[in-house]
C-alpha cells in the first residue's frame, strides 16, 4: 500500500499573508490579511490554495502545473514579481514577516491576483514569433543539421515560459506602455539567433523601430526577476549588437551606443558635448544649447576644448584589442549581463567562466540562490 | 535573518480594468472545434487548418500553460540518430510495453508516422538537443530496444508546446482562451459543439462546430500523489461519458516510478536514461531482483511495483527510494538534466549533484480514455479525441516513456485531418437554444445553493482514497470499498456549495465542476478494475490474480453511462504481428 502518511503534512507552520484584493464589479481595492496552518514545505501557491479552500473561496489567482513550467502563477510579493509555485514560505514565515501579495504590474487587473494578459500576448504576436526558414524543408526530408554550439546561442531565450514576471517589473514599459518589452524581445532574439531562420535582417529592422530594442532603459529588473534565467535584458543587448552588425543603426539609441564606443576608444572618456549632436542630430543640439551652457557653467560638463585624453586610455584601447582578437561578432560579443557575470565569478561549476554568451550558461538556468530569499524581495 | 521588506502601495500599481472585456461572439460556428490546447489539441488544430477547415480552439488555459509543457524526457521516434533503429522495433517495444493490451494496428501507425512527424516539429523550429554531427539527439528510455527518445535537455514538452503555439500564431487560429468546456452539444445524433463557461468575462457560451475534437489531457488529479497539473481533471473524458460515448481501459492509470517527495513533481525518466541508479535504504540497487537485465530502464509499471514493494517491506527511506545521479557528474547533470536539478533544489532543497533524490511512485498518465479508432473518431458522429484524453489504444496497460508526446502529435494530426475532411464534406451545424438554456438553469441552481459543503474536502478525500485503494497494487476488497466511497462522495457532491457567486474569474465554480468530472471518472475506473480479474501492466492484483490471463482478458474494458450509472462491456485487442509472450525485462 501507499503510505498515506507520506502524503499527509508532517510538521506545520503558521503562514500569514496580506493580499491586495480587487473586486471587479465595484472597482474596490482592499488589503486583507490571512493566516493559515501549512506544512513546512509550502510554497506561496500552496498557501493561496489553503486560503481559497478554507478561508475565502472567492480569492482569484491563476495556477496549473505547480512546477515552474506553465507560467500561470506570476504575481508580486512585497512589490517584486515571483512565480507563486517557486516561492517557498518557510524562511519568511519563520522570520515573522507578513508579505504583501498583489497582482503583477504593467498589466490591467481583472480580479485579485489575476491580470489581463491580452496586451502581453499582443506584443508577443507582434514579433512574428515563428520560424521563417525561407524554404519548407531540408532536401532529405529530415531535420536541419546544426551544431549544438550554434543552437546554444538561443538556449536561454528558449527557456521562457511566458509568465510575465519581466513585463511586470519593466521600468521602460511603465513610462511607455507600447514598449515591446523584455518578454517579446527575448522571443525575438530566439528567432534572430536561430540559424534556421531566414528573416533575421527584416526582424532586426522591425525590432529596432519605435518602442523596440533601443527603448530599453537597461535597469536589469527583467534579468533580476525572471524565474527561469532567460535574462531578457541580455537578449535585448544581443539584438542590439546583431542589428549594428547588420548596419541597422539609425535609431537614436543605436547612435548613442555607437558614440559611447567611439568616445571610449579614442580618448578614453565620454565626450558628452559631442554625444548630443552625434546621437540626436544638430537641430536637437542647438535647441539644448542653453541647457548645455548651464551645465558647463556649473562644472557638470568638462569643456570640449582643449581636447584631452584620459590617463588610462591605453588600458581602454587594450580592452578593445582584446575583444577584437577574440573575434566575437554581433550577439556573440555580448558577454553576460552584470548579474550573470558576478555569478560566474562565484560559481565553481564545470562550465568555467569566460565563454561569452555563446556558451550554454548553466549558472543561469539553475536557482543558485535561495528561492525564498529571492521571493522576499530583499 | 533581517529582511528589508518593501511594504508599498506600488504593489498594486497596475491600472484596474474599469470596462468589461469585449465579449466573444456567443453564437460562433466553426468547421472544427478543438477542446484543449496542449500538444494534441494544437497539433490537431494546425492539421485541420492546413486541410482547409475553419478552426477554433476552446481551452481553460492559455495554450502554453497546458500540461504537455511539463513533459520532460522526450518523444519517441525511430530516427536512428543515436544507433540503428526502425519503426518495427519501436512497435514491438510498444506492444510488449503495453503488456499486449495495445491495439497493434494503431501502434504500427504511430511508429511508422513518428519519424516524419518529429522532423516536421524540428522544421517548424523545435529546439531539440543535437548529436555531435548536428542531428536531433536521442537518449535511451525505459523498455526501448534503442536510444529512441528525441529530446530537448529535460524540457522537451516545453519546447514542443512553444513551437506548436508559434505555428498556431502563424496561422492566426482563433483560441477561446480561458473558456472552460463543460457540456458537449449533441443534436441529430451527432456532436455539434460545446457549451463553455467564460472564465474571464463570466457567462456560458455555446460554440457550434461541425466536428469537435477532445484534447483535454488526463485526470491525474484523481490521486493525492500525482505529477499532473491542477488542471488535469479529465474534463473531456467525463463530457464524452455524459453523452453516451464509451471510455476504454479506464482502470489503467500509470504510476511513474520517480516523483519527487513530498510534492509529487515529476523527475524525468531521462535521469535513468542518462544512467542514474535506484537504491533502497540498504544501499542496494534493488532492481537486480525485479528486472536483472534492464535494471533502471525496465518498464515503468515494473519499476513502480518494485519500488512500492521495497517501501512496503520496510526498505524505503521515509516512504521513498533514492534516485542517485551523483556518478553522472556535475557536467552531465547540468547539461542534460538542468530542469531536474532545478526542481530538486526548489521543491526538496536537494542538489542531485551532491545528494540522491527521494522519489516514489505517483499517478502520472491515464492509458485509458475516450474510445477512438485510428482516426480519432468516437462512436458519436462529429466527435473526435486525441492525446491522453483518448484511448486509441497505443499504450494498452502500460505506456512507454516518450510515447505520450509522440501520440499527441501523430494522433492529434490524424484526428485533425479527419475532422477537417468530414466538416468540409458536411454543411450544417446548429446548437439548439434549449441545450444552452438547460445548462444555464443547472449552473444557476448550483450557484444559488448556499447551504452545504464546499468541494475541497470531497476533492481531498477522493484523491487520498484513490491512492490508498486503487494505487500501484490493488485488492478486490479495497476496490469494492473504493466503489462505496466514491458513491458516497458523489452523494455529498449533490449538496456542494460554490462560495464565489461572481462572474469574473470564478475559479471556485470551475473547480467544483472539475470535481464532478473526477468523481464520475473514479466510478468508471473502479468498475473496470474490479472486473479485470488478472494482473496486466498498471493493473496489479498480486493477492488474488497475480498473473496475466490472456485467455480471458486479452481485451479492453469499455464503460458507458446510463442514467448516471456505469455499464461495462468488452472488446478484443487488435493484433497484427505479435502474439502475447511472457514479459520480462
Amino acid at each position: 500500500m501507499i503510505d498515506a502518511t507520506a502524503h499527509a503534512p508532517d510538521k506545520t507552520i503558521e503562514v500569514a499573508l496580506k493580499i491586495w484584493r480587487f473586486d471587479s464589479s465595484t472597482g474596490e481595492r482592499t488589503l486583507k490579511e490571512y493566516e493559515v496552518d501549512a506544512p513546512e514545505w509550502v510554497t506561496l501557491l500552496d498557501v493561496l490554495d489553503l486560503i481559497k479552500d478554507k478561508v475565502d473561496g472567492s480569492l482569484a489567482y491563476r495556477k496549473s502545473c505547480r512546477m515552474m513550467i506553465c507560467g500561470s502563477c506570476g504575481m508580486r510579493m512585497d512589490g517584486a514579481a515571483v512565480l507563486a509555485c517557486k516561492t517557498r514560505m518557510y524562511d519568511i514565515a519563520q522570520s515573522g514577516h507578513v508579505p504583501v501579495v498583489s497582482a503583477m504590474g504593467n498589466l490591467p487587473i481583472v480580479k485579485d491576483l489575476v491580470v489581463d494578459m491580452e496586451p502581453f500576448w499582443a506584443k508577443f504576436k507582434a514579433m512574428k514569433p515563428y520560424l521563417q526558414p525561407g524554404y519548407d524543408q531540408p532536401l532529405d526530408g529530415k531535420e536541419y543539421v546544426i551544431s549544438q554550439e550554434r543552437m546554444n546561442v538561443i538556449h536561454k531565450e528558449s527557456l521562457c515560459i511566458n509568465c510575465g514576471c519581466c513585463v511586470s517589473e519593466c521600468n521602460s514599459m511603465e513610462s511607455d506602455p507600447e514598449f515591446l518589452g523584455p518578454q517579446a524581445l527575448a522571443k525575438g532574439m530566439r528567432f534572430v539567433g536561430d540559424p534556421r531562420d531566414a528573416r533575421k535582417v527584416e526582424r532586426l529592422d522591425e525590432y529596432s523601430s519605435e518602442h523596440g530594442i533601443w527603448d530599453c532603459t537597461r535597469c536589469y529588473f527583467c534579468n533580476e526577476r525572471c524565474p527561469k534565467g532567460v535574462d531578457p535584458r541580455d537578449a535585448i543587448a544581443k539584438l542590439g549588437a546583431e542589428a549594428m552588425r547588420e548596419g541597422i543603426d539609425e535609431d537614436m539609441g543605436a547612435k548613442h551606443a555607437n558614440w559611447f564606443v567611439t568616445s571610449a576608444k579614442t580618448t578614453g572618456w565620454l565626450r558628452e558635448t559631442e554625444l548630443v549632436p552625434k546621437t540626436q542630430g544638430i537641430v536637437s543640439s542647438i535647441k539644448q544649447m542653453k541647457f548645455a551652457m548651464g551645465l558647463a557653467v556649473k562644472g557638470k560638463v568638462p569643456p570640449p576644448v582643449p581636447p584631452h585624453v584620459a590617463e588610462g586610455v591605453k588600458e581602454s584601447r587594450a580592452l578593445f584589442e582584446l575583444v577584437k582578437q577574440q573575434d566575437r561578432q554581433g550577439a556573440l560579443g555580448i558577454v553576460q549581463g552584470e548579474r550573470a557575470l558576478s555569478r560566474l565569478e562565484h560559481d565553481d561549476g564545470p562550465e568555467g567562466g569566460d565563454q561569452g554568451m555563446g556558451s550554454r550558461d548553466h549558472a543561469d538556468i539553475t536557482p543558485a540562490e535561495e528561492p525564498t530569499r529571492k521571493g522576499a524581495g530583499e | 535573518m533581517s529582511h528589508q521588506y518593501v511594504d508599498r502601495e506600488v504593489a498594486c500599481s497596475a491600472p484596474a480594468r474599469t470596462v468589461p472585456i469585449t465579449s466573444v461572439a456567443v453564437d460562433a460556428k466553426h468547421d472544427v472545434l478543438v477542446i484543449g490546447a496542449g500538444c494534441a489539441g494544437m497539433r490537431a488544430a494546425i492539421e485541420a487548418h492546413d486541410a482547409g477547415a475553419e478552426v477554433a480552439i476552446v481551452s481553460k488555459l492559455h495554450p502554453t500553460r497546458s500540461h504537455s509543457g511539463a513533459a520532460e524526457g522526450g518523444i519517441n521516434a525511430a530516427l536512428g540518430n543515436a544507433s540503428e533503429d526502425d519503426p518495427e522495433t519501436h512497435a514491438y517495444d510498444t506492444v510488449k510495453g503495453s503488456d499486449y493490451l495495445g491495439d497493434q494496428d494503431a501502434i504500427e501507425i504511430l511508429c511508422n508516422e513518428a519519424p516524419a512527424d518529429v522532423y516536421q516539429l524540428e522544421n517548424w523550429g523545435a529546439v531539440f538537443s543535437r548529436t555531435e554531427d548536428g542531428r536531433i539527439a536521442q537518449r535511451p528510455f525505459g523498455a526501448a530496444g534503442a536510444p529512441r527518445t528525441a529530446y530537448a535537455a529535460d524540457i522537451t514538452g516545453h519546447v514542443l508546446i512553444q513551437v506548436l503555439y508559434e505555428q498556431l500564431v502563424r496561422r492566426d487560429i482563433q483560441v477561446y482562451e480561458e473558456f472552460f468546456g463543460w457540456r458537449l452539444v449533441v443534436d441529430d445524433d451527432r456532436c455539434q459543439g460545446v457549451i463553455a463557461w467564460d472564465l474571464l468575462h463570466g457567462g456560458l457560451k455555446a460554440i457550434g462546430a461541425k466536428t469537435t475534437i477532445l484534447a483535454t489531457g488526463g485526470a491525474g488529479r484523481l490521486y493525492a500523489g500525482t505529477t499532473n497539473a491542477y488542471s488535469c481533471t479529465g474534463d473531456a473524458m467525463a463530457m464524452a461519458l455524459r453523452v453516451g460515448v464509451p471510455l476504454k481501459d479506464m482502470e489503467m492509470m500509470q504510476f511513474h516510478p520517480t516523483t519527487l517527495s513530498p510534492t509529487g513533481v515529476l523527475i524525468t525518466e531521462g535521469c535513468r536514461g542518462e544512467g542514474a541508479f535506484l537504491f533502497n535504504s540498504e544501499g542496494e540497487r534493488f532492481l537486480e531482483r525485479y528486472a536483472p537485465n534492464a535494471m533502471e530502464l525496465a518498464s515503468r509499471d515494473v519499476i513502480s511495483r518494485a519500488e512500492q514493494t521495497e517501501i512496503d517491506e520496510g526498505r524505503g527511506v521515509e516512504g521513498n527510494v533514492l534516485l542517485d545521479l551523483r556518478h553522472l557528474g556535475a557536467e552531465k547533470i547540468i547539461e542534460r538534466l538542468p530542469g531536474t536539478r532545478e526542481l530538486s533544489l526548489v521543491f526538496a532543497g536537494i542538489d542531485p549533484i551532491h545528494t540522491p533524490i527521494p522519489v516514489r511512485p505517483g499517478a502520472h498518465y491515464h492509458m485509458g480514455g475516450v474510445d477512438t479508432d485510428i482516426w480519432g473518431r468516437t462512436e458519436l458522429e462529429g466527435l473526435y479525441a486525441a492525446g491522453e484524453v483518448a484511448c486509441v489504444s497505443v499504450h494498452g496497460a502500460n505506456r512507454l516513456g516518450g510515447n505520450a508526446l509522440m501520440e499527441t502529435i501523430t494522433f492529434g494530426k490524424r484526428a485533425g485531418r479527419h475532422a477537417a475532411e468530414w466538416a468540409l464534406a458536411n454543411t450544417t451545424v446548429a446548437v439548439p437554444p434549449s441545450q444552452l438554456a438547460d445548462a444555464e438553469r443547472d449552473l444557476k441552481a448550483l450557484l444559488a445553493r448556499t447551504e452545504g459543503e464546499r468541494p475541497w474536502q470531497i476533492r481531498d478525500e477522493l484523491a487520498r482514497t484513490m491512492h490508498e485503494n486503487f494505487g500501484v497494487f490493488r485488492r478486490e476488497e479495497q476496490m469494492l470499498e473504493q466503489g462505496e466511497i466514491v458513491g458516497a462522495l458523489r452523494d455529498r457532491y449533490e449538496q456542494v456549495v460554490v462560495e464565489d457567486k461572481g462572474d469574473v474569474f470564478n475559479s471556485d465554480l470551475t473547480q467544483a465542476l472539475e470535481l464532478e468530472f473526477l468523481l464520475e471518472l473514479a466510478d468508471c475506473m473502479v468498475v473496470c478494475g474490479v472486473a479485470r480479474k488478472e494482473s496486466r501492466g498498471a493493473h496489479a492484483r498480486p493477492h488474488d490474480f497475480p498473473d496475466r490471463d490472456d485467455e480471458n482478458f486479452l481485451k479492453h474494458t469499455l464503460v458507458t453511462w446510463e442514467d448516471g450509472r456505469t455499464s461495462l462491456d468488452w472488446r478484443p485487442v487488435t493484433m497484427t504481428k505479435w502474439q502475447p509472450q511472457e514479459r520480462t525485462y
